[in-house]
């Protein structure tokens, strides 16, 4: 891999006054993996962030998946076009327009049609996302107009195209009347949790991961998940664990239905599955993701579970791909939310 | 919207077929609607779930996608691969808000210079009568 040196960044910043035309800055996940390790406690994925407006004058990122994700973010931003995004909803399953209780689905419906080749049945997350939901006798508000929540525009640095997702979405959450918003994507999260209070200081509503949800749900006995043998390693998304600060939860939900065992870089120190906004993944990418899969498979782990729709997606593109790791990392990738969906007793 | 709105539409015409084409129509006279825009590129095969998006993003009413005809295309099956793209463009952009008929993808020939004015006429019909997108607001 390419050597990349924050502290030759922040050097050159101070020193020089500009910003590096430095690739790596845009390769930058902003896990905030480093943020963590920091002895300073200098939020170096913060930092990056405001690199980037400026640097996007001289270099620009290279988007991947011929900039779609990006694009989308676009037409989301524009009040007059008004998405449609109730069709993912399964005829059995119970939304109520008068609850209190948003469930904010986020760009998976987007990325299942983006990524139907890898063939992951991403419309499955959200739909587990319901059931399970259904299941705590909770019946969701889920909006027709709901946005991209910015969580990629906010970490680019684009400030504008971010603020105008969150006003719309916060416009739309106060005017059905929203006492809770669940999310299953941890980017959703951390975006409406830490990020809109930015933009529009405090909000009139609590942000929870459905993860958080169901281990509550357990706790209090109102749904049953069902145990079997199968040995089970987690990836921490960055988004979940070291911004949201969620590691107990999908713990607890991993064991509750096999043995979990953990991989050498958990919690604190997981790695980022490799890419973040939809950008730089290239030949530096690949090692990275294989290393991280390798070390899943040498746990004797049957399955690794994440708990992120983009985790999910990057790892199973590397494992899609035919690379000389591969023999020893190919292991199932597999949702938290459909995983647990599917071990419902019912 | 304004009475004097014309729509913007970008069509992208493949060198070998659509282009041609284009330039049939315009050799024999074919009278076909100013709004459009051509975008040239080697082969539909080119153009990207992306670029068609980016079309939308930067301003466009509607998209058009001209190619040669299925077992045509210069390239063997850059048509194909167009025909494939479109149709997953059409479900991101439905899901996105936007009508899915705004985006079209025709087979026209080097031959067929009235079926590219044909074209190009009904979909400027179609696209003035969806009117602008998002009715204007906060376009680019």
């Amino acid at each position: 891999m390419r050597p990349f040196s924050p502290r030759q960044v922040v050097e050159h910043t101070l020193l020089d006054g500009t910003v590096p035309a430095d690739r790596g800055i845009w390769q930058c996940m902003n896990c905030g993996m480093c943020t963590e390790v920091c002895q300073n406690g200098v939020r170096f994925h913060e930092y990056i962030r405001t690199l980037r407006p400026e640097l996007a004058l001289k270099l620009q990122p290279q988007r991947n998946h011929g900039a779609v994700p990006c694009q989308i973010m676009s037409l989301n931003a524009r009040a007059g076009i008004v998405p449609n995004r109730q069709r993912w909803i399964l005829p059995g399953q119970r939304t109520d327009d008068d609850s209190e209780t948003l469930l904010f689905v986020g760009c998976t419906p987007y990325l299942d049609i983006l990524f139907r080749y890898l063939r992951l049945d991403l419309l499955g997350i959200p739909r587990s996302a319901l059931t399970l939901l259904n299941q705590m006798d909770i019946s969701p508000r889920v909006i027709r107009d709901e946005r991209c929540c910015g969580h990629d525009a906010y970490w680019e640095g684009d400030d504008e195209l971010f603020e105008k997702l969150v006003h719309l979405n916060v416009e739309a959450f106060d005017r059905v009347g929203t006492s809770t918003v669940v999310t299953f994507c941890p980017e959703c999260a951390s975006s409406i949790r830490d990020l809109y209070p930015r933009v529009v200081g405090p909000l009139g509503f609590e942000v929870r991961t459905l993860l958080e949800v169901l281990t509550d749900g357990i706790e209090e006995g109102k749904i049953e998940l069902r145990r079997d043998g199968e040995t089970l390693t987690y990836h921490d998304p960055c988004r979940l664990g070291r911004h949201l600060g969620v590691y107990e939860p999908p713990r607890k939900i991993v064991s509750s239905l096999g043995s979990l065992t953990e991989m050498p870089r958990s919690r604190q120190l997981g790695p980022c599955c490799g890419v973040s906004g939809w950008m730089e993944c290239g030949a530096e990418t690949r090692p990275w993701q294989m290393e991280r899969l390798a070390e899943a498979a040498e746990t004797g782990a049957s399955r690794m579970v994440t708990a992120c729709p983009k985790c999910l997606i990057h790892l199973s593109c590397a494992m899609s791909e035919n690379l000389p790791l591969l023999p020893r990392a190919k292991l199932p990738l597999v949702d938290i939310h459909v995983l647990a969906e599917s071990r419902l007793a019912r | 919207m304004t009475t004097d709105w014309r729509p913007n539409i970008v069509a992208f015409c493949c060198n070998w077929c659509a282009y041609a084409g284009a330039d049939l129509a315009g050799v024999n006279r074919k009278q076909y609607a100013p709004e459009v825009r051509i975008l040239r590129v080697m082969c539909s095969g080119r153009i990207s779930a992306g670029m068609m998006m980016r079309a939308f993003t930067a301003g466009a009413d509607g998209v058009m996608v001209l190619g040669c005809h299925p077992g045509d295309c210069h390239y063997k099956v850059g048509n194909i691969q167009a025909q494939e793209r479109v149709k997953q463009v059409r479900e991101i952009i439905e899901l996105a808000g936007i009508e899915p008929d705004r985006l079209l993808l025709q087979w026209v020939s080097a031959s067929e210079g009235d079926l590219f004015a044909h074209t190009i006429n009904e979909f400027t019909e179609l696209i003035k009568s969806l009117g602008p997108l998002g009715g204007g607001r906060d376009a680019p």
